[in-house]
């Protein structure tokens, strides 16, 4: 691990509206590291969605060339960029998108029965606490606010280990103070486990919160700004020495 | 917080669970997809039943007669197969000294004479009633031959029945009862019994008083609605002293060979036809050919009709959850895990239905068996209708193919979702 989870130069995403040729995304360079918390911001059709959609392996790029967790992507198939996605990303969407069906913890270990792995129920108990819905663990998602929805959203997102959480508006269906509690939790993750955090926002507040704003604008970077130096101290010492060459590259 | 990364051996159990929690959120729905399954397998379960206990009621019968061929005057096939198994009317006779010439051949294992008629049982006994059933059959055997042919009849034991015997002989007043006939009647050992005979050639019946001397024990054929008399006291009852109505013949060896040989021997005899057992066999079976033709229609189209339903249920879900499926494949889900998850959903169904429907055929096999009896005379006596394990096996089976088949497009068409689209168009 090199400290660098996800690498994009150039990258483009293009899409045909009849005879018209949009252009979503139109050549971004963007560099992430564990740890990190990232905002992208923008006005609604600036492409934040598309940014993120192509950085998550849930859509492919017309053009540029795209790493993610090592894994070169650009070119590959729906079923290949699954094998990308599988324990590496987590997501939270913004309109919390849990099964009605399953219980608080069923939601939260849904992503392990896609991979296939044994539940924990120990870590499962761990998680929910971590988001603070240890009392709701078998309510329905109907007896949920929607704040803690969303929290059950990013305990299902973290539920597998990944590397990079995704997150697209988490806060845009929360009050103020849900939300704060919401980027409080992503900075205490990113701090102590080393997550990867990439987060789509309106609200330049919460945008200001993080490690590093990148402002789109019809889809290209109209503004980079580190807002807070990377904390040394949350990488691991394994991955020190190669932090000031990756912070170089990623500057070029 | 440390991930088990064991690969989980009960993961079926997981999809199974998220399958039926789909299936539950929209009971109503799913309820009567699994109905429409449901009818469709009762509807073929009900037919199989049919076409298996129907044939295994021709072979009891036919079976139970006792011998492999017999000869009769000539006439219509069906007439005879019918004859053969419930008597009947309009009956055919052939001249009694085709028994003398026959029962020399020496391919004959064993040969004994039959004579039917028809009696009319008005006031012989204690119903009064005017059914259909005011006819009885009343079959005139030579009792040692008829016992050589059919070792397994036995007479019914108990108060009532003790000391059942055959006719003494020279005896003109003693009849012998089947059991459907003594129950109906109502009639146990010592009683009178009053049979009207009207004999050939004469306008008026001639009243009868007999005394049942044996009630036979239940065998499941045509001998239980059937009243046995002296084969000379009989034909001089109906006024046919010299005729027969069959003779039947179990041979030495029995194949199609020596079959055909026989049959040849004894066509030349202007009056008779030989008749084999599989040609009676066939020809019941080929009576009821149409009826089970147009059953199998009907069972075929509920099938067709269910497919459908399947079908556009399960894209109908798959279409609500659209979304839902984005999120999964977000999180990590193949391709295979969301066409297995459709599939299971619409396995199950078909599954609920066949098991809701097979129960609904076994349930409802008495009432089948009275409709399909009402319909038509179908030449057996018994049940008709065998739902055995085996239907049941083939129906629930055939419903887990039709819901393999049902979920291929709608589960395909699941996992063929590109994740953002579906995420993007459930939105």
């Amino acid at each position: 691990m090199n400290g660098i989870v996800i690498e994009a130069h150039r990258l483009k995403r293009y899409y045909q509206r009849g005879s018209e040729t949009v252009k979503a995304l139109d050549g971004v360079d963007i560099c992430i590291r564990q740890g990190e918390i990232v905002s992208i911001l923008g006005p609604s059709g600036s492409g934040k969605t598309t940014l993120i959609n192509l950085l998550s392996c849930l859509d492919a790029p017309t053009e540029g060339t795209l790493t993610v967790a090592g894994k070169p992507v650009a070119g590959l198939s729906e079923d290949e960029l699954v094998e990308v996605r599988r324990g590496v990303l987590g997501f939270v969407f913004q309109q919390f998108s849990l099964l009605p069906t399953l219980t608080v913890t069923e939601n939260v270990e849904l992503p392990l029965m896609f991979l296939g792995l044994r539940v924990n129920p120990q870590r499962t108990r761990e998680i929910l606490a971590a988001v603070g819905l240890s009392d709701r663990a078998s309510h329905l998602p109907q007896e949920l606010s929607g704040g803690q929805m969303q929290r059950v959203a990013i305990a299902r997102a973290l539920m597998a280990g990944p590397k990079i959480l995704v997150a697209d508006e988490p806060t845009g269906n929360l009050d103020k103070a849900t939300g704060e509690s919401i980027i409080a939790l992503f900075k205490r993750l990113a701090a102590e486990e080393g997550l990867a955090v990439i987060l789509t926002t309106h609200n330049t507040a919460f945008g200001a919160a993080a490690d590093r704003a990148i402002t789109l604008e019809d889809g290209r970077i109209v503004k980079e700004e580190v807002l807070k130096p990377p904390s040394i101290a949350s990488l691991t010492p394994a991955t020190m020495t190669g932090v000031s060459v990756q912070v170089d590259q990623c500057n070029e | 917080m440390n991930i088990d990364t064991r690969n989980d051996p009960f993961i079926l159990r997981r999809y199974f669970t998220l399958a039926v929690k789909n299936l539950r959120r929209r009971p109503v729905r799913t309820g009567l997809t699994v109905a429409g399954v449901a009818l469709a397998v009762t509807v073929a379960v009900s037919l199989g039943g049919f076409m298996l206990g129907y044939r295994g009621a021709i072979d009891k019968s036919i079976d139970m007669l006792g011998f492999q061929v017999m000869i009769m005057a000539k006439g219509c096939p069906y007439e005879a197969a019918t004859m053969m198994l419930k008597g009947g009317t309009g009956l055919l006779y052939l001249p009694a000294d085709v028994y003398e010439k026959v029962k020399s051949d020496a391919s004959i294992a064993s040969i004994t004479p039959i004579f039917v008629g028809v009696a009319q049982k008005q006031g012989s006994g204690i119903r009064e009633d005017q059914s259909e059933t005011n006819f009885l059959i009343v079959s005139g055997i030579e009792v040692a031959s008829y016992q050589v042919m059919k070792p397994w009849v036995a007479f019914k034991k108990g108060p009532g029945y003790a000391d059942g015997r055959w006719f003494s002989p020279g005896a003109r007043n003693e009849v012998v009862l089947g059991f459907e006939a003594a129950e109906y009647e109502q009639r146990k050992v010592g009683d009178s019994f009053y049979a009207s005979i009207t004999p050939a050639g004469q306008p008026n019946p001639v009243q009868h008083e007999f005394k049942v001397v044996g009630v036979l024990e239940r065998s499941g054929t045509q001998d239980d609605g059937t009243v046995f008399l002296p084969i000379d006291l009989a034909r001089e009852f109906f006024g046919r002293p010299n005729q027969l109505t069959i003779l039947g013949i179990r041979l030495k060896e029995f194949n199609a060979i020596k079959m055909r040989q026989f049959e040849t021997r004894w066509l030349s005899l202007p009056e008779v036809q030989v008749v084999g057992l599989q040609q009676v066999k066939n020809t019941l079976v080929s009576l009821v050919a149409t009826a089970q033709t147009m059953i199998a229609a009907v069972a075929v189209i509920a099938i067709i009709v269910a497919f459908i339903g399947v079908i556009n249920t399960i894209l109908m879900s798959v279409y609500e959850r659209t979304s839902e499926i984005g999120i999964m494949k977000a999180l990590g889900a193949r391709r295979g895990s969301i066409f297995q998850l459709i599939w299971l959903e619409t396995v199950m169904i078909c599954l609920a239905g066949a098991l809701a429907g097979s129960l609904l055929a076994v349930v409802g096999s008495g009432v089948v068996e009275r409709l399909i009896k009402a319909m038509a005379d179908f030449g057996v006596s018994g049940s008709i209708v065998a739902i055995t394990p085996a239907v049941i096996g083939y129906a629930v089976l055939g419903a887990v193919i039709l819901g393999f088949f049902a979920g291929l497009y709608p589960a395909w068409r699941a996992s063929s979702m590109r994740p953002v689209e579906a995420i993007n168009k459930g939105a």
